[in-house]
């Protein structure tokens, strides 16, 4: 897979384009998740788990290899409470898509409850489209403006869709390099 | 009041009448913001260039942000699916003509 990955971003460079590599894993247990991280972590630029229990969010909040986590915002027996919030290392990400995946309010409801525990524990948010279709891509003026709807000020807005981000993929780059050992150690000079 | 022009491209699998366009934001701004949203930021079509899949919405200056959030909630038009773009805004119509 590795090979695959390589060529892959081969391709999009030779047109000019910086590809970043994202992972989104999905288990409903606690070890399945750990076995996906060490498996997935070395290989992606971007991890982001998917939410699908309380256990599993908690496990993906606290785990410094996540980067992001999301929830399911058509399912009712999972959400960013407060508990997850308080040990969350991770980003929150918020997925337009489901706003239009159902046509009830509970679903918004649910986004601002996220954003508002989000807020109250001073955890990051990135806001995507979590697009299946080409028509479902927005522009990042318009995700900062759905995320303004849903409690966001104009900064955090603006931020979730800019600053947030591309702190989260410079670091994995920088994670990703031969230079770094651990956090906190990088090679500095080296003798060839 | 004052108003902004905003030039939108409008992407969408089957081709779009101005009137459609014009009744799906209406709708969007509705079902987000309410009557009372739909008042403030007061949308009215200028113009819509169905060849070119361009519009020119005009806007209440001080709802951008609504405005912005509505359009980006349209996701459907009657049965085929549909994709706003905002490509520039502009205090007038005259300061979009570059790219309309």
């Amino acid at each position: 897979m590795k090979d695959q990955l390589v060529l892959l971003r081969n391709y999009f460079l030779d047109s000019g384009l910086e590809v970043f590599l994202r992972a989104d894993l999905t288990c409903s247990k606690r070890e399945d998740l750990l076995k996906l991280l060490r498996r997935f972590r070395s290989a992606f630029d971007i991890i982001s788990v998917k939410c699908t229990n309380h256990n599993i969010a908690l496990v993906a909040a606290r785990d410094r290899r996540v980067d992001l986590i999301f929830f399911d915002s058509a399912r009712r027996n999972v959400w960013f409470d407060h508990s997850i919030a308080n040990v969350s290392n991770a980003t929150l990400e918020l997925n337009t898509s489901t706003l239009f995946a159902t046509s009830d309010h509970l679903t918004l409801t649910k986004l601002m409850k996220d954003v508002n525990t989000a807020q109250q524990h001073k955890v990051d948010t990135i806001i995507s489209s979590g697009c299946t279709s080409p028509f479902l891509v927005k522009a990042p003026t318009q995700l900062s403006a759905i995320g303004m709807i849903l409690g966001l000020s104009k900064g955090e807005a603006l931020n979730s869709v800019s600053v947030v981000p591309s702190r989260i993929v410079g670091k994995n780059v920088e994670r990703r390099s031969r230079n770094y050992i651990e956090e906190g150690v990088k090679v500095v000079t080296r003798k060839d | 009041m004052s108003r902004r022009y905003l030039l939108i491209k409008v992407c969408s699998t089957a081709a779009v009448t101005g009137e459609q366009f014009t009744q799906a934001l209406t709708a969007s701004i509705l079902k987000y913001f309410g009557e009372v949203g739909l008042s403030r930021i007061n949308p009215k079509l200028i113009r819509f260039d169905s060849d070119e899949s361009k519009a020119i919405v005009a806007y209440a200056k001080d709802h951008a942000g609504e405005m912005q959030a509505a359009l980006a909630l349209i996701c459907q038009i009657g049965d085929s699916e549909v994709s706003t773009l905002p490509l520039k805004a502009s205090g007038t119509i005259k300061g979009l003509g570059k790219r309309s």
